[in-house]
């Protein structure tokens, strides 16, 4: 069953055009990664199909709901973490998933926030208002905000920069965990050795399309790894 | 230095121009030269009403008053510092990771705001009387000393306002100390009558030493000193009072108060969980105190006027309670806007949370926050000014007004409202909207003795339009302000 479809997106900003044309097919169940030079239009698509923005042209389906119509509905049914970390400045850590977690109707709430904050060591982090948390502590904490309500498909980006390697390893494994449980992640990541041991399939953007897709081994075909065949295509493109 | 104080031009213009368009953040300045025409135009029939020193003297307090909105570097940098906005940052951190010092792009920033405000208003206000020349007979060199004495005024509000503020990043019982002097100056001005307010203003006191008032002389040279001088040393204050380092406030250890707040709001329904944030996020940014000096001041400053029209100039106008009610209703915007100065709002992106929830949900702070106090000053001047009789006509004014006034606002402005009012298109509707039904009230509420069965008729019929008005208003946010997003 396909989760999300993309025909013929597009994404114009005055002159400027940051998607031109994507098409894009993920199944239930698949971990799916998104690679791309910066500004190739990685996190504007993955706003486009969470309904954080509008397209110019083209159609989405996300669990069967169009995000330029019903962007509510879509992000009611998924978690996303966005590329930057910003949290309320003035809610302490433990405020702001009950704040998430009341919004999203989230069922017996405090053994939900308990269970995040310990996933990722935030409970000294408890009491601290958002404001004075570090970098990767927010980090942690708005990947705690979107796996709350245990959705069946998540929308990442960039959900490693920032993290320690330890919460980094213990990430990786909750994913794939979570993606053999059944459920779907779609990731934007830079961090192409991650996303080679992570993922199932891989698309990469370059100039606002999609100029490969596939397994990674379609992806890679003759080379080593999925770095090399990154820098050969987009490369090819230069 | 220069090229630094290019860049943050272009960065403020760059800034500006996004809120609407280039050719419409252009227009503000087209449209003050026009208004200051139109001044210029009418202005022998209202100085009928109005001494030319009175008149001159409002307009040095309103480029004092101004300057002091505009100099607040002391929290805009500290705001800027602390990036709570959004994914927006600002040339004013850079010395984060450059070798250069915050005393450094904090001037630049003053100089900024000095130029580009001066281009932006007194020029064009200065282009406007010019052009009405021809009609008024002005002489060049009247305006000229105008526009010198109305700089000095806007500079030193500027200057002041940049060392109180960045006095308040060091000690705020130091903050406090001044606030409570400046005030103590102005009271002791129009309450005690001991000073008088040239001496507050050396803009003022140059500009009536200039023609037409006096020939040139050594009471401008040394007034115009005097100004140049109190800029200059709060300049310098306020440079040395900017750390090298800085270092946001750390707070401490907050006790869990959201879940308590939720829990007490169950008459909020949907809007719950969003309100309690909004008391929660108003407490902890200290934005209540701001807000209720920000609503109180305009009050006080309002009684004062009314007062001093009525008992220093003896104008017989009938300000009674009707009049105050419409008043407190307008300043209630200078609220709103507060509400939405808060944080950053990129987080609800990511929540199945629209745009027109979160403006519902800021209305309903608006009013839970200011019923109380709107009401408490409306009662209070009524029972001061021996009008009691009234009152059961100027709350119902009051109420209608402020809700009217906000709902617009919200309607007109959505989440930005700062940003929106230098978009020349949104500040005509909002003049128009604003400023018809206030006048409307006011004007009808100096004919309440007159001619009671009519005016109340009036005053009536005014608030069911108002009401009829909210409500489309109110209804149309959805349609407005549905399709747009929080990262916008």
């Amino acid at each position: 069953m396909k989760v999300i479809e993309a025909h013929g997106l597009v994404k114009r900003y005055g002159p400027v055009t940051a998607l031109d044309g994507v098409d894009l097919e993920v199944d239930s169940g698949e971990f799916f990664g998104l690679a791309g030079p910066n500004g190739a239009g990685k996190t504007t698509l993955l706003r486009i199909l969470t309904g954080q923005l509008a397209p110019t042209g083209g159609e989405a389906r996300v669990l069967g709901i169009d995000p330029a119509r019903q962007p509510l509905r879509v992000k009611a049914a998924v978690g996303i973490v966005p590329e930057v970390e910003s949290p309320p400045s003035y809610l302490t850590a433990s405020e702001y998933l009950y704040f998430v977690g009341r919004v999203r109707q989230v069922p017996r709430l405090q053994e939900a926030i308990d269970r995040w904050l310990r996933f990722f060591d935030l409970e000294e982090a408890r009491t601290t208002i958002c404001r004075d948390l570090s970098k990767g502590t927010r980090q942690k904490l708005m990947l705690a905000a979107a796996f709350i309500h245990g959705p069946d498909l998540l929308f990442m980006d960039e959900p490693f920069i920032n993290l320690d390697p330890i919460h980094q390893r213990r990430l990786k494994d909750f994913l794939l965990e979570y993606s053999a449980a059944g459920h779907t992640v779609f990731m934007c990541s830079h961090l192409l050795e991650i996303a080679e041991k992570l993922c199932d399939r891989v698309a990469i953007i370059d100039g606002g399309k999609i100029i490969a897709q596939g397994s990674i081994a379609e992806v890679r075909r003759e080379d080593r790894d999925l770095e090399t065949a990154f820098l050969r295509l987009v490369g090819e493109r230069r | 230095m220069s090229y630094l104080v290019r860049l943050m031009l272009k960065e403020e213009y760059r800034m500006h121009s996004t809120y609407s368009s280039r050719r419409m953040f252009l227009m503000f300045p087209v449209i003050v030269t026009l208004f200051s025409f139109a001044i210029g135009v009418t202005s022998q029939r209202l100085l009928e009403a109005t001494p030319l020193s009175e008149a001159i003297m409002f307009l040095h307090l309103s480029a004092f008053l101004y300057g002091l909105g505009v100099g607040a570097f002391g929290f805009l940098g500290a705001q800027y510092l602390e990036r709570r906005h959004g994914q927006r940052n600002y040339v004013v951190t850079m010395p984060a990771i450059l070798p250069m010092s915050f005393r450094r792009t904090f001037l630049g920033m003053y100089v900024r705001d000095a130029l580009f405000y001066i281009a932006l208003v007194l020029l064009p206000m200065v282009i406007g009387l010019t052009l009405s020349v021809p009609f008024t007979g002005f002489r060049l060199t009247s305006i000229g000393f105008l526009f010198l004495a109305a700089i000095v005024s806007f500079l030193v509000g500027m200057s002041l306002s940049f060392l109180v503020s960045t006095l308040y990043m060091r000690s705020r019982l130091a903050f406090g100390v001044a606030v409570g002097a400046i005030a103590a100056a102005f009271a002791a001005y129009g309450l005690f009558h001991i000073l008088p307010i040239e001496t507050i203003l050396p803009g003022l006191a140059m500009h009536y030493g200039l023609p037409p008032f006096a020939q040139p002389g050594t009471q401008a040279l040394v007034a115009g000193l005097a100004g140049g001088g109190l800029i200059a040393a709060c300049v310098a204050g306020a440079l040395l009072l900017v750390p090298d380092q800085y270092e946001p406030r750390s707070a401490p250890a907050e006790a869990e108060a959201l879940p308590g707040i939720d829990a007490r709001l169950g008459i909020a329904r949907e809007y719950r969980i969003l309100l309690a944030k909004e008391f929660v996020d108003l407490k902890r940014s200290g934005t209540v105190a701001k807000m209720f000096f920000s609503f109180v001041t305009p009050l006080i400053f309002l009684s004062f006027t009314a007062w001093f029209v009525r008992n220093g100039l003896r104008v017989p106008v009938g300000f009674n309670s009707v009049f105050y009610g419409a008043m407190v209703g307008f300043f209630g915007v200078l609220l709103y806007n507060w509400l939405n100065n808060v944080d950053a709002m990129d987080y609800y992106a990511t929540l199945p949370v629209s745009v027109p929830t979160v403006i519902r949900t800021k209305l309903l702070a608006f009013l839970v926050l200011t019923t109380g106090i709107s009401t408490a000053f409306v009662v209070g001047v009524s029972a001061l000014n021996n009008d009691m009789r009234l009152l059961w006509l100027a709350l119902p004014v009051m109420f209608i007004t402020s809700v009217y006034m906000v709902v617009m606002t919200a309607y007109l402005t959505g989440l930005r409202t700062n940003s929106f009012l230098f978009d020349p298109a949104v500040l005509a509707q909002f003049s128009v909207l604003a400023i018809l039904p206030d006048l409307g009230l006011t004007i009808l509420s100096f004919t309440v003795d007159r001619d009671p069965v009519y005016t109340v008729g009036g005053i009536i019929l005014v608030l069911v339009v108002l009401t009829a008005a909210t409500m489309v208003l109110y209804r149309g946010i959805d349609g407005k302000w549905g399709r747009h997003e929080f990262t916008e």
